[in-house]
């Protein structure tokens, strides 16, 4: 097990690194800092000239992520220029907004989905299996945006005195009360829940089904074990590993941000400053934000993996 | 078999006027169709016939582990219990305590997450008081008694680990781990190597015999049969052709089907040219033919086949019958050609 883990590690230290090399050789390709400054040139030479000194724009671009990585070795991302703070800083803050989030949304979706499979699996084809694949259809079918916005109106605005719509506020979303912080995060955690619910139980469905055809759960009940046993144990543990896998980039998918979500709920995560970032060529900000994701998804997969092997020995032992 | 006073003993298993059918959009597909047989305990009970014959559902049948929409009629009385109206509780007590099941393919019949040793010890936990550990001992001692080598170390090994043959002995560990009143066996070689079946074989009838238990061994080969089992029943489409003592339907045969998969079997003593095999294939059971469903197959039949299903007929040995119309010919047959 030690072993396989360290060869996981291993691998995923080179995987991420060519990860973000390509990303910021894409994104340097795409955001150009100058953009505004190409209109007025001559008369603004000393401003263009500064910024290109600031972000090596003279360097070769195949070169320029190596000297980006040098200084973020030491700890230095850069300066966003929309937000007025190091990056370090607005990662740190968004960052931690950003969790607040997706934390309970992954929690509460996995949870919901990993029942509903169960239920769908054991009781195919009857009213209950049918009522929820449909339920799950119509999550998938609304847009994201949209379902947040009629999660909005009706528990918003509907219902004033319940949650509320908050104003845009880009500060750190702790130091308020516990409640005040339930009420604010559930809207949205909630509208991300029910898209990864959707998704994810009519996957989970499909593998608890093939698991319960199996050879080996119609051994376990010839031993005479009970049917909660065959299903929990037997069955559960097999049709979690391909379950793992989506449920790793689920969640590396959520903390990253989801720019649609928080925006509409007013929620000063990650996605909002991604996006702000771009539409300004902040590119700092930009290269910061997709470090921070780039890692999540990274060292998401490496957690997959491990979990792999610890819920099936065919994987740890080759 | 009889006891000192001269009573015979009840059967271990009685089954009564047996018929299962699944539903499906065109109806009822009548997978076994009142099939009535018994095994007195101890004894070998071998049920022959092609796939879809009938004989793995009727095995289901009475582990009561077939599939949700299935109908099943007739009696079932397992030492003097009834299996057929039992709650599902009182069911599992039962399965793997007192009815061990071995199934066909051993790659896919063992949990590939739990070691080999974990789902026996499971299998002991769940049926008697002794702890994890005792169990683990007595998993071992299974494995070494079924012929798996270094015991020890291949009971924390997983199924994947083990090759076919010795994951079917494993299995066998695993049914014989409660000692068992009844071990049924479905085609417990099938999906083996020809050279690994005879030694799985072997191991089978091995603890069959330290054990005690009756087993109703279920295979398509008849050449397994031959050497160990005490009587034989032969299916075809559901029903059953031939039932009678072993020598009685290996020599004596009076069924045509069953004088058709004798006849298949390639003999080494006498070399032949090409391979006897039978011409068509079963019948749907969905739709079957009227009267015998082995008549369009058969080098036998007359016209009169096609009228009724014809009785299972209890011929001049013990326990022998046959279900044919041209029972009386056939004797005629047999001895012509001797």
């Amino acid at each position: 097990m030690f072993a396989y883990i360290t060869r996981r590690v291993l691998v995923s230290i080179p995987l991420l690194a060519v990860a973000l090399y390509l990303v910021f050789i894409g994104v340097s390709l795409t955001t150009d800092p100058r953009a505004d400054f190409y209109l007025c040139l001559p008369r603004c030479q000393d401003g263009f000239d500064r910024i290109t000194e600031v972000y090596n724009l003279d360097t070769n671009v195949w070169l320029r992520p190596f000297i980006w990585f040098g200084e973020a070795l030491t700890g230095d991302l850069g300066e966003s220029t929309t937000i007025g703070q190091p990056v370090t800083e607005v990662l740190r803050t968004r960052g931690w907004n950003t969790a607040m989030i997706a934390v309970p949304a992954f929690l509460v979706s996995a949870i919901f989905a990993l029942l509903l499979s169960v239920y769908s699996a054991r009781h195919q084809y009857t009213f209950g299996d049918y009522f929820f694949t449909g339920l799950a259809f119509v999550g998938l079918a609304f847009p994201s945006f949209v379902l947040a916005l009629v999660i909005q109106n009706i528990f918003g605005v509907q219902f004033q005195n319940w949650f509320g719509v908050k104003p845009f506020n880009t500060g750190r979303k702790t130091g308020t009360n516990f409640l005040e912080l339930l009420r604010d995060i559930t809207l949205p955690a909630m509208s991300l829940a029910i898209l990864f619910i959707s998704a994810d139980s009519r996957f989970g469905r499909a593998s608890m089904l093939e698991t319960l055809n199996q050879d080996y759960i119609r051994t376990a009940r010839a031993k005479g074990i009970s049917e909660r046993s065959v299903v929990w144990k037997h069955a559960l543990r097999n049709a979690l590993i391909p379950l793992v896998t989506l449920w790793a980039l689920n969640f590396s998918a959520l903390l990253s941000g989801s720019v649609v979500t928080e925006s509409i709920f007013s929620w000063p995560g990650l996605g909002p400053a991604f996006i702000t970032g771009l539409q300004a060529s902040d590119l700092d900000l930009v290269l910061g934000i997709v470090l921070l994701t780039g890692s999540i998804v990274v060292v998401f997969n490496l957690i997959a993996d491990v979990l792999y092997g610890v819920l099936d020995p065919r994987i740890r032992l080759n | 078999m009889t006891y000192s006073n001269g009573s015979t003993p009840p059967p271990l298993l009685a089954v009564d006027d047996l018929s299962v059918g699944f539903h499906n959009r065109e109806g009822v597909v009548r997978a076994v169709s009142n099939v009535s047989f018994e095994i007195n305990p101890g004894e070998v009970l071998a049920v022959v016939g092609e796939s879809g014959s009938g004989k793995s559902v009727t095995a289901l049948a009475l582990m009561q582990l077939h599939p949700r929409n299935t109908e099943i009629t007739g009696d079932v009385i397992f030492d003097g219990m009834d299996l057929l109206s039992m709650e599902d509780e009182e069911m599992r007590s039962i399965r793997g305590r007192d009815i061990a099941m071995i199934f066909q393919d051993p790659m896919t019949a063992m949990n590939p997450v739990f070691s080999v040793g974990d789902q026996i010890v499971e299998s002991i936990v769940l049926h008697s008081d002794i702890n994890k550990k005792e169990a683990w001992n007595k998993a071992v001692d299974l494995l070494a008694s079924v012929g798996v080598p270094e015991p020890k170390r291949r009971a924390s090994q997983y199924p994947h680990e083990y090759s076919g043959g010795m994951r079917q002995r494993a299995m066998i560990a695993m049914a014989i781990a409660n000692d068992p009143k009844l071990l049924i066996a479905d085609e417990p070689t099938t999906a083996l190597d020809v050279t690994v079946q005879a030694q799985v074989m072997e191991v089978l009838y091995e603890v069959q015999e330290q054990t005690g238990s009756a087993m109703m061994l279920i295979t398509h080969d008849l050449g397994l049969v031959a050497g160990a089992a005490d009587r034989v029943q032969v299916m075809y489409a559901s029903r059953l052709m031939e039932t009678g003592g072993v020598d009685d339907v290996f020599y004596r045969s009076r069924n045509p089907y069953t004088r058709a998969l004798l006849d298949s079997i390639p003999d080494l003593e006498t070399v032949k040219e090409t391979l006897n095999s039978i011409p068509g294939n079963p019948p749907s059971l969905a739709h079957p033919p009227p009267g015998c469903a082995f008549a369009p197959r058969c080098s036998m039949a007359i016209p009169d086949c096609a009228e009724g299903v014809p009785d299972l007929v209890a011929l001049d040995e013990p326990g022998h019958a046959s279900r044919c119309i041209r029972t009386a010919d056939i004797e005629v047959a047999v001895e012509a050609t001797v």
